[in-house]
């Protein structure tokens, strides 16, 4: 039985026991429950797919197609668009990025003034990150400075930014969590997103939720009754109530 | 690593390449050009001033005149630079006018059209594309819907599976569809129908573009909501209405904003207390969102709830002033969503108190009063008719709550603003503030603010003038009688005559009012009309035989009826003035008031009648006579029986007084 039934079958049964006053509920009695709950093997597949397809894992998604039989709900040829792009900032080629975005789409950053700004902004911590000083001032003041000037919101970014420059050991320094390689993947999500938005793509994949949904649901139960708990997600194992 | 610097050489040396012989280069330099301007407002400035954009339209147009060979290199060069251009060229016109205009003043718009038929989908696409945002600029051509061709070529663009083509159709409706006669014959077309299907099943710009097409299209226009709904249709508009549900928060501000058109526009439709709940809930919740969605969200919900106040009721127990405040609190607000709040409070605020006493109640005042020194007019402006509504609070005016420093101050500042929507305003503002008949207006006199408005009373914008004047007027009201004389003598009777005389009816409407006001109440301050010779006495009596508008000639009477309250001199002089005035007919302008259909005006006019003619004052019998010869007194015999109660009382009190003299 895979840990997905599991946790399926879990926010399944425990949305029904809502509605009872609080009880013990043995574990031999939660199984009979949970198996008697139903749920379609071509859910489960949907939701697969829709994970993989958000994720961008073009292979797996297309062996899985192939071996489930499951369609996925956008075309894969433009997932391997999406992931280059999102590759790209990931390695740090933002100029590359930029023009494949514009490539699949034009209006993206023509309409997303937020997102170009971090993409620029990622350049320019990019140029520091490898010493190039003097293009980076220009960089800053060339192209930066007018989108600050366009929108005054973007102003304390920018300046946090630039006050990289004043410092001589980066790496520690109070914003030294720009240079962070975890500054170029939330511009790669963020990337990734305004993409499968501008293809009518929801942005975030399903699963998440119903793990959300799993914790918020047992968190409620909890006031009423005691009973299998799971507290691991990862493992899905059913924890027998504290007696 | 990627070169990221713009050397400064680049542009023109780009510009040239765009002019090569080889189609490689020129897909190149396309290709970069796009990438440098995208997103970038400032470069697609600084290309435009170098003149990008007529050789790229040039390029495109050149591009879809070759024939393309069997060569697949060969035509996958045109393909690449026609869908190169025509991406810069959209980019260009992506929310930027100057680029509209000079794409269209290129010729460009053409070209782009023939791309639609292109056999190539990335073309076609690329084409749609720029010219959808074209259509999103007030700029763009206006496209004539009651040419059949013209019809034809909307549906076969809705009809396509393509987005961006059908997204074209939608927008070139948004932008064109303007009167009832197009509204119409979009329907006629079954437009609606395809509208609809979008919107149930298209892809998330689909539906956005078909809500804002659809409120386009039933925009004050009753008969085609009815229609459109039809009885066949279980529950009409439930696919807009599931909308406003929307995950999306455009989608949601759209489809609200296409709700209110329907419900503004049509008695009918919508009208339940559980949708308006629900509207007015979903645009407060908007506010949350911090890009252009919560910018535009109070805009809407001020269309929704003006002038009515069951909304406003609803939307005060919805804690829309709360949330609004809340909004303002924040600060470091973009400007149109400042100026969003600002209305949005003052429409809230502009008929029911207790929505005023809930914004004074939250200390909202202050932030507002902040917002008038705010450097965007459009703030300033919000800010001063946000004050206006607040002040019609009775209660608190009479208290004095709002003629101090903090208010008073910076609104008499704006008196001298550049922009005259400011000026107009904030006299719009002042009006009600100097309607305070306890404190004796002493901070609005201190700043200044009396002389500022006998300054803007001379100014040439004419709502400028007869806002001025409707502030000096409520200024004067019931006020002392030092107070009355300052006014005067700084307006002067000359300058007060001249505006009885203005050719904008409005301004005379309000120096008349002005008049009466001034010599309201004591006998001294009728000496007014007499300054200079009589001017204002003139001016009263001349405009009153021109008056254009029934409220002209009420506060003319009024005027005179104030007059006529003196001595015999003032009388005599009030009597002369109805009758040397005559029209061709050789009739007085009394009858013609007596007759008309504004029970104001002849209770105006009765009521001076019945001054003149008072038992206690010796000249009242020559006076009497003259009435009587001039018709009048058997004009007022036929309304012993007028409709309104006012007008019948005063008219058997001027008989009564005539019947004491011995009637004739």
């Amino acid at each position: 039985m895979s840990l997905f039934w599991i946790v399926i079958r879990q926010v399944a049964e425990i949305e029904e026991q809502m509605g009872t006053s609080k009880k013990v509920i043995t574990p031999e009695e939660w199984e009979k429950r949970l198996n008697d709950v139903k749920i379609r093997k071509e859910d489960m597949n949907k939701l697969v797919m829709n994970f993989l397809v958000t994720e961008g894992y073009v292979e797996a998604a297309e062996k899985f197609r192939m071996e489930s039989g499951t369609e996925p709900d956008i075309d894969l040829a433009t997932i391997t668009d999406r992931m280059a792009v999102k590759k790209a900032v990931q390695c740090g080629n933002v100029e590359d990025a930029i023009e494949k975005v514009n490539d699949l789409n034009p209006e993206i950053l023509d309409t997303n003034p937020q997102l170009f700004f971090h993409l620029q902004q990622q350049r320019l911590i990019e140029l520091i990150r490898n010493g190039k000083i003097e293009e980076a001032l220009e960089f800053a003041q060339e192209e930066l400075a007018p989108r600050g000037e366009e929108n005054q919101s973007f102003l304390e970014e920018l300046e946090r930014t630039v006050s990289l420059l004043a410092f001589e050991d980066v790496s520690n320094c109070p914003v030294g969590e720009l240079l962070d390689i975890s500054q170029r993947l939330k511009t790669a999500s963020e990337v990734n997103a305004a993409i499968l938005t501008s293809q009518s793509h929801e942005k975030d994949p399903k699963l998440p939720s119903l793990l959300k949904m799993l914790v918020w649901a047992q968190n409620q139960l909890d006031e009423k009754a005691t009973y299998p708990r799971i507290n691991d997600l990862s493992n899905a194992t059913l924890e027998d109530p504290a007696v | 690593m990627p070169s990221a610097t713009v050397n400064k050489h680049r542009p023109s040396e780009l510009l040239s390449r765009l002019a090569s012989a080889d189609p490689e280069v020129k897909v190149r330099a396309l290709r970069e050009l796009k990438n440098q301007i995208i997103g970038n407002r400032t470069k697609k400035l600084s290309f435009l001033k170098l003149g990008a954009i007529p050789s790229v339209a040039c390029i495109l147009a050149d591009s879809i005149d070759e024939v393309t060979e069997s060569n697949s290199c060969n035509s996958n060069n045109t393909n690449n630079i026609l869908v190169q251009s025509a991406a810069a060229l959209g980019s260009f016109a992506c929310g930027f006018d100057a680029g509209v205009q000079a794409v269209l003043d290129a010729g460009a718009f053409p070209s782009l059209l023939r791309l639609l038929a292109n056999p190539n989908e990335k073309v076609v696409d690329a084409g749609a594309r720029a010219l959808r945002m074209i259509y999103q600029s007030k700029l763009a051509p206006k496209y004539d819907f009651l040419q059949q061709k013209n019809m034809e070529f909307l549906i076969s663009l809705l009809s396509s599976e393509k987005e961006n083509v059908g997204g074209l159709g939608a927008s070139i409706i948004t932008h064109s569809c303007a009167t009832n006669l197009e509204q119409k014959a979009l329907f006629d077309a079954g437009i609606l129908r395809k509208l609809d299907s979008l919107l149930e099943g298209g892809s998330l710009s689909q539906r956005d573009a078909s809500l804002e097409s659809l409120a386009t299209i039933f925009r004050n226009n009753p008969e085609v909501i009815s229609k459109f709904a039809g009885p066949e249709i279980g529950r009409p508009f439930s696919s807009i209405i599931d909308l406003a549900k929307d995950r999306h928060p455009r989608t949601r501000l759209l489809a609200c904003m296409c709700l209110i058109v329907i419900r503004n526009a049509s008695p009918h439709f919508l009208q339940d207390i559980g949708i308006k709940t629900k509207i007015i809930h979903i645009l407060l919740e908007l506010l949350d969102d911090p890009g252009q969605v919560g910018d535009e969200a109070p805009f809407a919900f001020s269309i929704l709830i003006a002038q009515k106040e069951d909304l406003q009721k609803l939307a005060l127990e919805a804690n829309a002033i709360d949330k609004l405040h809340h909004h303002l609190e924040k600060g470091s607000l973009h400007p149109r969503r400042f100026e969003g709040i600002l209305l949005a409070l003052a429409d809230m605020c502009s008929k029911l108190e207790s929505c005023r006493s809930k914004f004074l109640s939250l200390q909202v005042l202050n932030l507002v009063a902040d917002a008038l020194t705010d450097y965007n007019s459009g703030v300033r402006t919000a800010a001063c008719v946000c004050l206006k509504s607040v002040t019609r609070s009775i209660k608190n005016l009479s208290a004095g709550y709002f003629m101090n420093e903090i208010i008073v101050i910076p609104l008499v500042q704006l008196f001298l603003d550049p922009s005259s929507s400011v000026q107009v305003a904030a006299l719009g503002a002042v009006s009600n503030i100097v309607v305070d008949l306890t404190t004796r207006k002493s901070v609005f006199i201190q700043c200044g603010g009396m002389n500022q408005l006998v300054q803007l009373a001379k100014s040439m914008e004419s709502s400028v003038r007869s806002n001025a004047l409707w502030a000096l007027k409520n200024f004067v009201f019931q006020a002392d009688n030092r107070l009355k004389e300052s006014v005067f003598s700084e307006l002067t009777a000359s300058l007060l005559s001249n505006l009885i005389c203005d050719p904008e009816p409005s301004v005379q409407e309000q120096a008349l009012a002005l008049v009466r006001n001034l010599v309201d109440g004591c006998v001294n301050l009728i000496e007014f009309v007499f300054a200079e010779g009589g001017l204002i006495l003139e001016a009263i009596g001349r405009q009153l035989q021109c008056a254009s508008k029934a409220e002209i000639g009420i506060q003319g009477m009024y005027a005179l009826c104030n007059v006529a309250s003196g001595n015999e001199f003032h009388k005599e002089a009030v009597i002369q003035q109805l009758f040397t005035q005559m029209d061709d007919k050789n009739q007085s302008f009394v009858i013609k008031f007596l007759q008309s259909n504004d029970s104001q005006l002849r209770i105006a006019t009765v009521w001076t009648i019945v001054n003149l003619t008072c038992t206690s004052s010796h000249g009242a019998p020559g006076r009497l006579e003259k009435l009587h010869n001039a018709g009048i007194t058997s004009q007022l015999k036929n309304m012993v029986n007028d409709p309104c109660v006012d007008v019948k009382l005063r008219v058997r009190t001027v008989l009564g007084q005539s019947m004491a003299f011995g009637d004739n």
